[in-house]
């Protein structure tokens, strides 16, 4: 479908490229005519990064923080759904079919409902019962500024660490279910012959699992996790509706500040895509490596 | 699915009782966990102070008033749910047909509009977009709520039915497109008579699977206060602080849709199978 000689434009190109450029020109006429936008890049440009007086260097503003609280909360809910995922994921494919039970029935049950109410009600029971549980307002009041310190670093401002655990938790049990999906096709697209000859040998089931099964499977799981981990990193959006300040709900509050609609969904979409492409491009690299290494060694 | 009765660590697999055959034990121990969580979660609440009232729940289902039904605002919201979701459908399909086309034309423009408009979707979280949507496009073009959330919702999962339509279309063999150039068949009458007919029979599943993809995403919309059924959840426990009956109604009120529709689509995907070999 490539042409053959150079950049050949046929009928379609001037057909798409004329409608292009009609909808650039109707809605520039209606943003600055009709609607009579002012446009102020500089006041947003100051909300990502602003000049300190005081410690005379450039600080980040609000949405930086928002964009860092998102960075952590991805990290973070990555590694525990990590874990929560492939021990259910596990589970699913067990002998045992009370494990098979309940993984699936976890499964299926988050995988039918929106994000949006699964994480407002475990969010709700989250917070009413498990959070006051750990105390953390209270481990923070009496830690030293160290820990304070390395605290902020890993999961954002102490006064909101309570806030980041119960979004970070409740969106890890939310993309477990996914990477449980993700790892049973893994185990079970390994051949029945590998399960077969190690039992053959005498392998306990556990050590099956460990030494057969799942350096194999991790190998086939690791480019649909990287995938979920994108996902992830978009799905932390909708915890901005639960008053967890990442990176939407910072822009929401610059937009009450200062009006500038256009400019701040305009720059969140940019951070939101940056990190994404991004992130998706470094994985198809690797994953290319990986598959060169594996075919040359 | 990898079953069998025999523990695997026996050297040879011996004859299971008939008792062991059925799932008796692991059933009662499913069910025995089960009413534990939910105990728990009474217990928990208790002691909360929450006083559990599902009786008051009903009447936001449905009213019966002189004899007369009379849906209640959660029934509404699911309507309003199913109303979004099928529009959205609508321009989901079509918006992915013509990126599909446009993917696999012959035109770099096209190609390029197409790869710009799956990357910048599939980078952005749906949230941002519906508030781009909301923010931004509907003041330029004067568009009302609801046809805001439709457009969102359609242009997101317009990118997943793109892929959808162009692996479709590209299942079928060089050899159709060939034998029907041979005959002198335009482009469009190529697609029309040869093309989507046996591409239908692959993109018919993962498109009824994108309809409950769709449904789930519809909840976003209540960012942006459509009534749907999420909104009205919302309202309603805004009124009368009932959050997890609410909350719990409205998730079974989703579930319900999406296992239902999950169940229509096996039916649909065994008629399927069975008209070819």
């Amino acid at each position: 479908m490539a042409t053959k000689k150079g950049l050949r434009l046929n009928w379609l190109d001037f057909l798409v490229l004329s409608l292009i450029a009609t909808a650039i020109i109707f809605i520039a006429y209606r943003v600055n005519v009709v609607l009579k936008y002012e446009w102020g890049w500089q006041s947003t440009l100051g909300y990502i990064i602003r000049y300190d007086e005081e410690l005379e260097s450039w600080v980040p503003n609000l949405l930086m923080h928002g964009f860092f609280t998102t960075i952590r909360l991805s990290i973070w809910s990555s590694v525990l759904a990590a874990v929560i995922g492939v021990v259910l994921g596990l589970c699913r494919t067990s002998h045992n079919l009370f494990l098979r039970m309940v993984a699936r029935a976890y499964v299926e049950l988050i995988r039918n409902i929106p994000p949006l109410v699964f994480l407002f009600i475990f969010y709700f029971f989250l917070s009413s019962q498990i959070m006051p549980l750990f105390n953390l307002d209270g481990l923070m009041r009496d830690a030293s500024p160290t820990t304070h310190s390395i605290v902020a670093f890993l999961f954002g401002p102490p006064k909101l660490l309570n806030n980041f655990v119960g979004g970070m938790i409740a969106l890890a049990m939310f993309e477990a279910a996914y990477v449980a999906e993700i790892v049973r096709a893994g185990v079970q697209s390994i051949d029945k012959g590998q399960w077969e000859a190690a039992n053959a040998i005498g392998i306990s089931r556990l050590d099956v699992l460990r030494f057969v099964i799942l350096p194999q499977a991790i190998k086939r799981v690791v480019p649909p996790l990287a995938n979920q981990f994108i996902s992830l990193i978009k799905d932390s959006s909708i915890i901005s509706l639960i008053s967890i300040q990442e990176l939407t709900f910072m822009a929401q509050d610059v937009i009450i500040a200062t009006h500038r609609l256009f400019e701040v969904w305009i720059v969140t979409a940019l951070f939101y895509f940056v990190i994404c492409f991004g992130f998706s491009l470094a994985f198809s690299r690797l994953e290319r490596r990986m598959q060169i290494d594996s075919e040359t060694s | 699915m990898s079953t069998s009765s025999a523990p695997a660590s026996a050297s040879a697999p011996a004859r299971p009782s008939p008792l062991k055959r059925l799932p008796i034990v692991e059933t009662l121990q499913f069910a025995i966990l089960s009413g534990a969580l939910i105990w728990l979660g009474m217990r928990g609440a208790d002691a909360m102070g929450y006083r559990w009232q599902w009786y008051r729940v009903p009447q936001y289902i449905y009213k019966v008033i002189d004899g007369e039904l009379i849906w209640g605002p959660l029934m509404r919201g699911l309507f309003v749910t199913i109303e979004l979701s099928l529009w959205s459908l609508v321009f989901t399909v079509l918006i992915g047909f013509v990126a599909a086309l446009l993917r696999l034309s012959n035109s770099l423009v096209g190609r390029g509009v197409a790869r710009v408009y799956l990357e910048l979707i599939r980078n952005t979280p749906l949230l941002v977009q519906l508030f781009l949507f909301f923010y931004i496009l509907a003041p330029i073009l004067g568009i009302d709520r609801f046809w805001t959330g439709v457009l969102a919702l359609a242009f997101f999962e317009g990118a997943h039915a793109m892929e959808i339509f162009r692996a479709g279309i590209l299942s079928v063999q060089r050899g159709q497109w060939e034998a029907a150039n041979s005959l002198g068949l335009t482009t469009v009458d190529t697609y029309r008579f040869i093309v989507v007919p046996q591409a239908l029979r692959l993109v018919l599943p993962p498109l009824t699977s994108l309809i409950i993809t769709l449904i789930k995403h519809s909840a976003i919309v209540s960012a942006i206060a459509i009534a749907d059924l999420t909104t009205e959840g919302r309202n309603t426990i805004a009124h009368t602080f009932l959050s997890f009956e609410i909350w719990f109604t409205v998730a079974g009120m989703y579930l319900v849709l999406t296992v239902s529709l999950s169940i229509a689509v096996g039916f649909l995907e065994n008629h399927l199978k069975k008209g070819y070999r």
